[in-house]
């Protein structure tokens, strides 16, 4: 077969990187970071994702289309997310940019 | 070029290229309409999520972490696994990758098993909304809005990882049969594409259910 | 007349290809399921417009004429939901689109013929469960089952309708899933990108929009489901859930959704007017960008159905200016329909009149658009009868044509008849004229202040609205014609030609009804789309 898939290596480099930030993630959560806490979490989450994606799915080294198909999706939830917010976010303000 | 002359191509495909990089294009556009369907419970979330972080925070206290945590070390065991089996099943080693698969399922299996062991502790400290949810303290309906969001997302999660279950054991009995070999294993490459999703999403349901509220536990 | 198909293949289609009840039910042929969506849709047009019979007659009187308010709120609600999901959002991309498609691109067909056929069984078993609700006493709660009343408060059916529309999801994303990866991974050699007919890039934004936003839908009826079921849900304001979530997650589908009924629309319009036209379309690469600009633009709007319903003033001025925006690739699509008709040998059969006719009603109805996009008039205007008629003007004058242009214009290849010629632009012409009698006064009841989803109404209204319903016999005499002689022609109709029209498409290439495998031989694509000059001499022989 003329497709490419990760070595041995890169399978197990993956698995200790995403058990590695699992337990990063996990004792950060048990350190009071405040407003900080879900936004880092979120951060480790969407590392591992990439890491899951790029390397697991085979999204770096697979056919172009693939990752236009991945970017794109991610797009599509980053408009949903970000365009539904601006209503709430904004729902008090009486001027722009401020309350 | 190795046999392929016993190679199911399909009548409405040209090469057997083309067939298998429309499956895996196919699969991929599915797994989106899962990252939309998932996505939408996200946003849903992180509206609420904004407006209520105290109740927020405090139904995110009440969540098992170590075993949370624990699954989430166990489903990416499982992607190693499922990874692992994919990597031999091509190198034509398939009863080592049909023996992963097994692996694969086992993991999966205790997964769920922490899950519903964390859903059974919930309910009987009244934690499960609809169920005789009980919660005291200043915006205590929040706090249940809270739990509404992580059964319904954890339970989307289970239910898809329960199917995922159901596909790698699908895998398995070809790929033991050897059926699924290094010449044809896009069924086996697609199913994992699932599985990795399904990890991808917990990534992201750990960190918001569980880590917002771990440090005031 | 002259054709270079031997009689014998030519009788040799996909529709004798093999009989009997489950070569239909068990195909994985796309023509073949093309006929059955056809089939279904074109019994749940004529259901849905059954409601919308009962709600005009209903109108004729300032107190309602023939049912009580509750009653009335079921109908409308009804007439909605099938005509949303049951017939619109499926209409042309599968029926045509199935049919076309793969033919379009020079495929046997499409790249999952099995899904293919799995998402015709989605859609049909959709169908059931949103009919048994009706049956067991209908759902009020509009089609758009706002919360709290689809909640919480509403005496109907709403879990089977939304169940129904659940599952009718799946069929579009199957849909969408298979058209992209037919287009990206099937497309005959030498047939690039900008060699497709634009009906190939319309279909695939199409597809983009069913793919990517069906899903929400799914998960927004799945909540409001568990919500009425189990009393507790995240809409709840008791909880401190807002109802405005609701309508966010609703409408971040059902806006996009409604560029899923005018995108294939405009497909077909696409290839019928270079057609009739004898010219390239103006501006290729304008329209093909343009189907994906309005794709994409279309996912940012849907703010603009809830301009009145509490989102902040920065929200609305964003979503306001968002609307104005995809309105350009719409009006470039429009400007370059019509320079393709500039100087070309126009000629008005059939499909045609529908296109011209798509071309003119589309135009009033995107105008409208723009009016409501614009905050002043909205809050005016919203919730009133002006709204229906805009949203009539795109869905009726502009995707029912544009759907009805289509299968006229295909039929010659669908079935291996011609049409009734006659008789086809007896009834555009009294469809076009029934249903602007029908919408028109709407637009001005609108404007009066008659508010929408209302069973009653002030005395002043009820002139245009017996106008109004007039025009909705005509309408509905409109209809019935085509389904009468389309299906007479079936079996009486005269022997089609492979290529009636002398069109370019590659589905013209091969006999009418095609060999069940599209192609007796995969074609090699070396030309442009639209090359009537080009291919003069070989269009005229067939």
């Amino acid at each position: 077969m003329t497709e490419q898939h990760p070595s041995l290596m890169t399978i197990a480099l993956t698995w200790f990187g995403l058990l590695g930030l699992t337990l990063l993630t996990s004792l950060l959560g048990l350190v009071n970071l405040g407003a900080m806490n879900p936004t880092v979490a979120v951060i480790i989450a969407a590392v591992q994702a990439s890491l899951i994606a790029l390397f697991l799915m085979h999204a770096l080294k697979g056919p172009a289309l693939i990752r236009v198909i991945a970017a794109g999706g991610v797009l599509w939830f980053l408009i949903m997310m970000v365009l539904t917010l601006t209503d709430f976010i904004t729902r008090g303000w009486l001027l722009p940019f401020g309350k | 070029m190795a046999d392929t002359s016993h190679l199911e191509l399909r009548e409405q495909f040209s090469t057997p290229e083309q067939q298998r990089e429309s499956a895996i294009s196919g699969m991929w556009i599915f797994i989106v309409t899962e990252l939309m369907l998932f996505g939408g419970l996200f946003v849903a979330f992180t509206v609420y999520r904004l407006r209520y972080p105290a109740a927020f925070t405090r139904g995110s206290s009440e969540m098992e972490y170590w075993m949370g945590a624990l699954n989430t070390g166990i489903l990416i065991s499982s992607s190693l696994t499922m990874s692992l089996a994919e990597y031999f099943v091509a190198q034509n080693k398939s009863m080592r990758g049909a023996i992963l698969l097994l692996v694969t399922i086992l993991l999966g299996a205790a997964f769920l098993g922490i899950k519903f062991t964390e859903y059974y502790l919930h309910f009987h400290d009244h934690k499960m909304p609809a169920f005789g949810f009980e919660e005291t303290g200043p915006f205590a309906p929040q706090v249940q809005l809270f739990f509404v969001f992580y059964y319904v997302m954890t339970g989307l999660h289970s239910l898809h990882l329960l199917i995922g279950i159901g596909l790698v054991f699908f895998m398995f009995v070809p790929t033991a049969l050897r059926s699924l070999n290094a010449e044809y294993h896009t069924p086996l490459d697609n199913t994992s594409l699932y599985w990795h999703f399904i990890d991808v999403i917990w990534v992201f349901l750990f960190a918001i259910f569980y880590i917002p509220g771990a440090h005031i536990r | 007349m002259a054709t270079h198909m031997l009689p014998e293949t030519a009788a040799r289609n996909y529709l004798n290809e093999e009989d009997g009840i489950f070569s239909w039910l068990l195909t994985t042929d796309h023509k073949r399921i093309a006929l059955l969506y056809t089939f279904s849709i074109t019994l749940l047009f004529f259901l849905g417009g059954a409601f919308a019979v009962l709600m005009r007659l209903n109108l004729l009187s300032p107190h309602g004429a023939i049912v009580g308010l509750e009653t009335y709120n079921k109908l409308f609600t009804m007439h909605g939901v099938i005509m949303v999901w049951f017939f619109l959002i499926p209409s042309i991309p599968n029926t045509i689109g199935n049919f076309v498609l793969p033919m379009a691109v020079g495929a046997k067909d499409l790249a999952f013929p099995k899904l293919n056929l799995l998402s015709w069984y989605l859609f049909m078993l959709g169908a059931f469960v949103a009919i048994y609700s009706i049956f067991r006493g209908g759902v009020d709660t509009g089609w758009t089952f706002y919360t709290p009343l689809s909640t919480t408060y509403a005496m109907g059916y709403v879990v089977s309708a939304a169940m129904g529309v659940f599952i009718s999801g799946f069929s579009s994303i199957l849909t969408g899933l298979n058209f992209m990866v037919t287009i990206h991974r099937m497309r005959a050699p030498g047939m690039t990108w900008f060699r497709m007919p634009i009906f190939c890039w319309s279909m695939y934004a199409t597809s983009v929009i069913f793919v990517l936003a069906t899903p929400i839908l799914a998960i927004t009826l799945i909540l409001i489901c568990i919500e009425r079921v189990f009393r507790v849900g995240v809409f709840d304001p008791a909880l401190g859930g807002d109802p405005l979530l609701f309508q966010h997650m609703f409408w971040f589908y059902s806006h996009p959704a409604v560029y899923i009924m005018v995108l294939p629309a405009m497909a077909v319009v696409s290839e019928i007017i270079p057609t009739f036209s004898r010219k390239p379309i103006f501006g290729y690469k304008a329209v093909a960008f343009s189907s994906l600009g309005i794709a994409f633009l279309g996912f940012l709007v849907w703010g603009h159905h809830m301009f009145v319903a509490g989102i902040s003033v920065y929200s609305a001025l964003a979503f306001s200016f968002l609307s104005y925006a995809v309105a350009v690739p719409s009006a470039i699509k429009v400007f370059n329909w019509t320079a393709t008709m500039y100087h070309g040998s126009v000629s008005l059969e059939t499909p045609m009149l529908y296109a011209i006719g798509f071309i003119g009603l589309f135009t009033i109805g995107g105008m409208t658009g723009l009016m409501l996009a614009a905050l002043g008039i909205d809050v005016h205007v919203t919730d009133t009868y002006f709204v229906v008629a805009h949203f009539h003007y795109i869905m009726v004058g502009g995707a029912v044509m544009g759907f009805l242009g289509g299968i006229h214009f295909w039929w010659p290849k669908i079935s291996g008849k011609m049409y009734p010629e006659f008789l086809a632009k007896l009834s555009a012409l009294i469809i076009f004229f029934g249903f602007n009698l029908t919408f028109f006064p709407q637009f001005i009841l609108g404007y009066m202040g008659m508010n929408r989803r209302y069973g009653s109404y002030a005395p002043e209204f009820q002139n245009l609205n017996v106008l109004s319903t007039a025009g909705a016999s005509i309408l509905g005499v409109g209809y019935i014609l085509p389904l009468c002689y389309l299906i007479w022609s079936w079996k009486y109709g005269p022997v089609a030609p492979p290529n009636p029209w002398r069109a370019t498409g590659l589905e013209w290439k091969t006999n009418s009804p095609p060999p069940k495998h599209n192609f007796d031989e995969t074609p090699l694509v070396t030309w442009k789309a639209y090359e009537f000059e080009a291919q003069k001499e070989e269009l005229n022989l067939g």
